[in-house]
């Protein structure tokens, strides 16, 4: 394989990577601040796509709006649903494999209201900005530049929210210990709901950018929540940091694999890598060792 | 809950046993027969899922691998190799033993639960993607098929037993058979002291093991025998419909509905993954008419009973008598 193209492999694996980063931030938010592994993360990333297809293909407005739109709307979505539901449960006991079931069940929701609303049909959207960026040997649609920075953006903008607002400090402190953080004046009910919000937007973000790649339909989400998960254990479960940096990864080794082998054994490229690393460390890639 | 077997349970037992028996006595229609064996194959399914899930703690999320193997082997070995599906159902549950003995290994190392259900759930989608990408072999989702059905036998008294499409008494009896098995298995276990070993297990590890409960050797235990009978399972299936896809064997909707069958019957109880699945699978075929809205109701069952009835079906009714204040409440779980 010559030298450009194994470079041009990278840098697609890291744009999609990128995706995978964002897809997993927002579940190891989720799990780091109340324990619960989200199954139904891939719908809300299947909501962002469904909504930028209609504001963006359909209405044509500008991606500039479409976008935050979309990703306001899946948010405020998971939030009324994280109240209504997972919060009620979080308050009573042993609701550790009671919430997973109950994310199993709005997932199956949301997919078949999804169905039933908008039809089986595959969308497709077109692309927000045309041109390739060619230097050199190496070429590179511009929208797909444009995922990696809008990706690298937001991920460094949760990050620097949750490392220096008030907001996030209370986030921080939810995840430490939600009794403590009780104590201490602390409205964990209130963090819960903005977090899951926030991993909820991270997700329909990563649709709303991947939508001029993918096809948009009803169970768009299942690839990516299974990647997500994949991402949020090589990166240590629960650690923002550590699915970021799991999700380049990823996307980086699937993508050279991918040119060495073919495109079907993609997933089979990544589940290994999962379970070569729970053999060897099962806390994570970049995670610290429990107990 | 395992101690001496109580008496009404054994009376409801034998009388589910029995009716299951008698049910094609009564009823020919080929259909019916159809929604039956259903019946059974999940509820052995979901049984097993349950022995690992509900008794050994590990909340695993891919036993289709496990279902999908027994079935592609049994499936490919009978078409390629001539051997007979009676011997095969043995042989593919033994497979899928192995390799559930091969996944656990890792998984025993973590106690986190949601690790155990990411590793497993990747796990399945391996054996998913390498048996729809083998195309030369498993023809991927455009089906497999030209596999060999059961062999007819006679027997002194009931005469020449049959397999065919057209006669499913046999293959109901046959389902029969397995499930009985699977049933008094798990019975068994559940009530010898590794039973008991296994519940100090699942309710606190800790303790178990310091009580000098080797706990690594009765997760192997319980993860391969769970295994194995859903890859007699998977067996079955291959040899019963006599088509296969990966979509239809191996997808995640197949645990899916397994797990939706087990909250909806009740976690923790012997007759909950049973209830569940029977009522599930009736549910199912009955909601065929209503197409798209199959799935739906399905999510919304989960749902409900995850937040309405933590207990699902099997404690149903004692919640009900509670309610009425007709018993004094029973302290124990």
């Amino acid at each position: 394989m010559p030298i450009s193209l194994l470079f041009e492999q990278i840098l697609n694996g890291i744009v999609l990577g990128s995706m995978y980063a964002l897809m997993g931030g927002g579940l190891a938010l989720i799990y780091g601040t109340m324990r619960i592994l989200n199954f139904a993360h891939g719908e809300f990333f299947m909501l962002g796509g469904f909504f930028v297809f209609f504001l963006f293909a359909g209405a044509h407005i500008t991606p500039f709006l479409a976008v935050p739109i979309a990703v306001l709307a899946a948010a405020a979505i998971a939030a009324g649903i994280q109240r209504s539901t997972l919060a009620i449960l979080q308050r009573r006991d042993g609701w550790l494999f009671a919430t997973i079931a109950a994310t199993l069940g709005i997932s199956i929701i949301l997919q078949n209201v999804a169905l039933l609303l908008w039809g089986e049909r595959f969308q497709s959207v077109p692309y927000y900005i045309e041109g390739t960026l060619a230097v050199g040997d190496i070429r590179m649609a511009y929208q797909r530049l444009l995922i990696l920075a809008v990706a690298l953006c937001s991920l460094a903008l949760v990050g620097l929210v949750l490392r220096y607002t008030r907001f996030g400090l209370a986030v921080r402190a939810t995840a430490q210990d939600q009794e403590a953080a009780k104590v201490m004046g602390i409205s964990t009910e209130r963090i819960n709901t903005a977090t899951f919000a926030m991993g909820a937007g991270l997700a329909a973000l990563a649709a709303t950018m991947l939508a001029p790649l993918i096809a948009v339909n009803p169970w768009m989400g299942l690839p990516l929540l299974l990647k997500a998960f994949v991402v949020v254990v090589l990166g240590g479960l629960g650690s923002f940091k550590g699915a970021i940096l799991g999700g380049i990864l990823l996307g980086v080794i699937e993508a050279v694999g991918m040119s060495m082998t073919s495109a079907e054994w993609r997933d089979v490229i990544s589940y290994s890598v999962l379970i070569a690393v729970i053999w060897l460390r099962p806390w994570g890639l970049f995670g610290v060792k429990e107990r | 809950m395992f101690g001496a077997p109580t008496r009404t349970f054994s009376v409801n037992f034998a009388l589910f046993l029995v009716a299951l028996a008698l049910f094609p006595v009564f009823v020919r229609d080929s259909y019916y027969l159809h929604v039956g064996i259903l019946c059974m194959l999940f509820a052995s399914f979901a049984l097993s899922w349950h022995l690992v899930t509900g008794y050994g703690g590990l909340k695993t999320f891919g036993h289709q691998a496990f279902f999908g193997i027994g079935a592609y082997f049994s499936a490919l070995v009978s078409i390629h190799f001539g051997i007979s599906p009676w011997l095969l159902l043995l042989v593919a549950g033994i497979v899928a033993a192995i390799l559930g003995l091969l996944i656990a290994t890792p998984v025993l190392r973590i106690r986190s639960m949601p690790h155990v259900a990411i590793v497993t759930l990747s796990f399945a989608e391996i054996i998913r993607a390498v048996i729809s990408n083998w195309r030369d072999v498993t023809r991927g989702e455009l089906g497999l098929w030209g596999i060999r059905t059961f062999e007819s036998f006679s027997l002194p008294l009931i005469g020449a037993v049959s397999f065919t499409s057209t006669d499913k008494v046999s293959f109901y009896y046959l389902m029969f058979l397995l499930f009985a098995l699977v049933c008094f298995t798990v019975l068994a276990i559940m009530r010898s002291q590794y039973g008991l070993a296994i519940i100090a297990m699942r309710e606190s590890e800790n303790a178990a093991d310091s009580l000098g409960v080797n706990v690594v050797k009765y997760k192997l235990f319980l993860f391969a025998l769970s295994a194995f009978f859903v890859g007699v399972c998977g067996s079955f299936y291959a040899h019963y419909l006599l088509i296969l896809t990966p979509s239809a064997v191996l997808h995640i909707e197949v645990i899916i509905l397994v797990i939706a069958m087990t909250l909806v019957g009740g976690v923790g109880t012997f007759a909950g993954p049973i209830i569940g699945a029977f009522l599930l699978t009736i549910l199912g075929e009955w909601l065929r008419g209503f197409g798209d809205y199959r799935m739906l109701i399905y999510g919304t069952m989960i749902l409900l009973c995850v937040m309405f009835f933590p207990g699902g079906v099997a404690k149903l009714g004692s919640r009900l008598r509670e309610f009425g204040g007709f018993s004094a409440r029973v302290a124990r779980r």
